[in-house]
């Protein structure tokens, strides 16, 4: 890890100051997030090297340590000295076994949060099958149970837990925002009843946003408004806990997972809501879709969709009118890994801007197969990594550039932030989109009838 | 007698993979609770089947002679187990079958070999790589070649059968242990992709 100031040299303190409980303590943690699928994938790597290639990391540095079967080395080895069966240990100087000390614990460091965005590419072309990324969570949040998750991104779960979102937006703020956020609406749509509903008792769908589309890009909160109008949605925002995003995924804290997750579901039985719509956001979306009822043990009872199937929806059911032809710039979809790869929601994007623009070229290669860009993972929080960060998006820059795209839309704001930097760092000239500021670009709303 | 401890240490073998594969669940079963939106059985299907092909899987794509390198070393060796299994059994396979063999462990060998010097000659393979998986490989490849010779001469038989002894016994210590894990790990592989709709990809083609 290369220096990059006084939170760093913070950071190096701690492991130096890590005493023996603190060891038992991660090794402890660690255990309780290993599950059978875990012990199996643990035990099944061979060592053939082939995901190396998969990893944009490993892309960019060519070197072995970001090699995800290296990275998962760390982590099997110390797996194998603690929870390791009796043959194993028989041979533990032929298969690498290693105690848990300051030396792994740096590896750990700067390789598991450092090398890694949690995409998930190794996973579907490891040739056994095993999910790198959980493991490799798994490992963050035995770390996070002795404070050694990197400063920022610790931070950044820290205001989510004590403000109610990562931004630490306060409510007077958030609530100005919709207010002039539904002037503007009732303006672009000339309805003055036209309204950004909040805390609406009975509402069909909560909608919950990323806190950066408040603070940085509210023009997509009015997008997805308008969206929502032009459908004639029962909808609301809460007031209070309306943050989709969950720095606990990439921390690695579970605890801390399911308290910004339960924050979501209680706020949506309160509201009598019947369901949860999360806003263009890739690991808000695997969050709290997939991961949140695992960290609550609990069935939901009610859906959890992404605007982007919602507003497929629609445009298949005729409840919006899109016109293609008020969107003539060429196009092209990035695919954020934790809504696509590990999220499931792949095609839906792909009808919406079929019927939304003109002209849309996929990027080489896409789907689930697509590169990470860079900020996943917690990457965008963590600056002492916001060097190799820029580098490692030098991939998804080549990727966009080739497509010869004026608009990238991107439906996730973690990437749409990395897509940012990629943009000036790299030159491309492109403008960043989300979905719904396409689709409302798109939109034809009809003068409601006077009554 | 060699005959009989191939017989023993095959069971011994196959016993602590299995204890391996139940200890596994000794670190606790999963409940899921999030809905699935996907097919967890298609999910399993495309995990053995177009999961593991090169036109969809990129790192054997853009890997196509290890990835075949691989494959034809596996077929050898379940050949070489096949003739291994006619022996122990007294079981008569005819020359047709004899040769089969003969030429599919020998692209084994040579598979094996040729893996074996890709890790040893790249550092990045030399990084990743443990003691075991040299010590690993070397030991299915020196049964192979011994039964590649067994299959022409038998005089080398006793020396043949002791190799798959040590060989067989050195499955659960190191890597080799992956004969079994493969398939677990697979399935696990299916059943999270497939329930969450990723693959195989025709699931979430709605649209």
């Amino acid at each position: 890890m290369k220096k990059e100031g006084n939170a760093r040299d913070q950071y190096e303190d701690k492991i130096d100051n890590l005493k023996a409980e603190d060891f038992e303590k991660v090794i402890q943690e660690f255990r309780k997030r290993i599950h059978y699928d875990f012990a199996a994938w643990l035990n099944t790597c061979a060592h053939c090297g082939l995901c190396a290639d998969a990893c944009h990391y490993y892309l960019t540095y060519k070197d072995p340590e970001s090699i995800p079967g290296y990275k998962l080395n760390l982590v099997t080895k110390v797996f194998k000295k603690h929870f390791g069966d009796t043959a194993s240990k028989a041979v533990s100087a032929w298969i690498g076994v290693e105690e848990l000390n300051k030396k792994v614990i740096r590896e750990w460091a700067d390789s598991l949060f450092g090398r890694c965005s949690l995409c998930g590419r190794c996973a579907i072309n490891c040739t056994m099958g095993i999910n790198i990324p959980y493991i490799i969570r798994a490992a963050r949040g035995a770390m996070a149970a002795v404070d050694l998750v990197p400063p920022g991104l610790q931070s950044t779960v820290n205001t989510a837990i004590e403000k109610g979102n990562n931004m630490g937006i306060t409510k007077e703020d958030w609530l100005e925002t919709i207010e002039w956020l539904e002037d503007e609406l009732r303006q672009e749509v000339n309805d003055p009843q036209a309204e950004l509903p909040l805390d609406k008792k009975g509402a069909e769908l909560l909608y919950t946003i990323n806190p950066r589309e408040a603070q940085f890009f509210p023009m997509s909160i009015l997008a997805a408004g308008k969206i929502f109008y032009a459908a004639g949605e029962s909808w609301t925002f809460s007031s209070d806990y309306y943050d989709v995003t969950n720095y606990g995924l990439y921390s690695g804290d579970d605890h801390v997972s399911g308290v910004m997750s339960k924050r979501l579901v209680e706020t949506l039985r309160e509201l009598e809501c019947k369901k949860l719509i999360l806003t263009e956001c890739g690991h808000g979306f695997n969050s709290n879709r997939w991961e949140a009822p695992e960290w609550l043990s609990m069935k939901y009872g009610f859906d959890v969709r992404s605007i982007l199937q919602v507003v497929a929806d629609y445009i298949q059911k005729g409840r919006i009118k899109v016109d293609p032809s008020l969107n003539k710039k060429v196009m092209t979809l990035h695919d954020p890994c934790n809504l696509v790869r590990l999220g499931g929601i792949v095609e839906e994007q792909r009808y919406i801007l079929r019927n939304v623009a003109s002209h849309f070229v996929e990027m080489t290669p896409n789907r689930e197969k697509n590169y990470c860009c860079g900020g996943g993972g917690g990457q965008l929080a963590m600056t002492r990594f916001a060097k190799r960060r820029i580098e490692v998006g030098k991939l998804k820059a080549d990727q966009i550039r080739k497509t010869g795209a004026e608009i990238v839309v991107a439906p996730c704001h973690n990437c749409i932030d990395q897509l940012l930097e990629l943009n000036k760092h790299y030159k491309l000239g492109v403008e960043i989109k989300t979905v719904c500021e396409v689709v409302a670009d798109a939109l034809v709303i009809k003068k409601k009838k006077q009554d | 007698m060699l005959r009989y401890g191939i017989i023993l240490s095959f069971f011994i073998t196959v016993i602590y993979l299995f204890f391996l594969i139940i200890r596994t669940f000794s670190f606790g079963k999963k409940s899921l609770y999030a809905e699935s939106q996907g097919d967890v059985k298609k999910g399993i299907i495309y995990a053995f089947g177009q999961g593991m092909m090169p036109w969809e899987k990129e790192s054997a794509k853009k890997h196509l002679i290890t990835y075949f390198a691989g494959i034809f070393y596996h077929f050898g060796i379940f050949s070489a187990a096949f003739y291994v299994i006619s022996i122990i059994i007294h079981f008569y396979i005819g020359d047709l079958i004899v040769n089969l063999i003969r030429a599919l462990v020998f692209i084994g060998i040579l598979c094996g070999i040729g893996l074996l010097v890709k890790r040893i000659i790249l550092p990045y393979m030399r990084k990743i790589s443990t003691p075991d998986d040299f010590i690993a490989n070397i030991l299915v490849d020196v049964f192979l070649v011994l039964a590649f010779i067994d299959s022409y001469n038998l005089e080398l038989r006793n020396v043949f059968l002791a190799a798959v002894i040590i060989m067989l016994l050195y499955i659960p210590l190191g890597k080799i242990r992956h004969c079994f894990f493969f398939f677990y790990s697979r399935v696990i592989f299916g059943m999270f992709y497939g329930r969450r709709g990723v693959f195989p990809q025709s699931q979430s083609r709605r649209y």
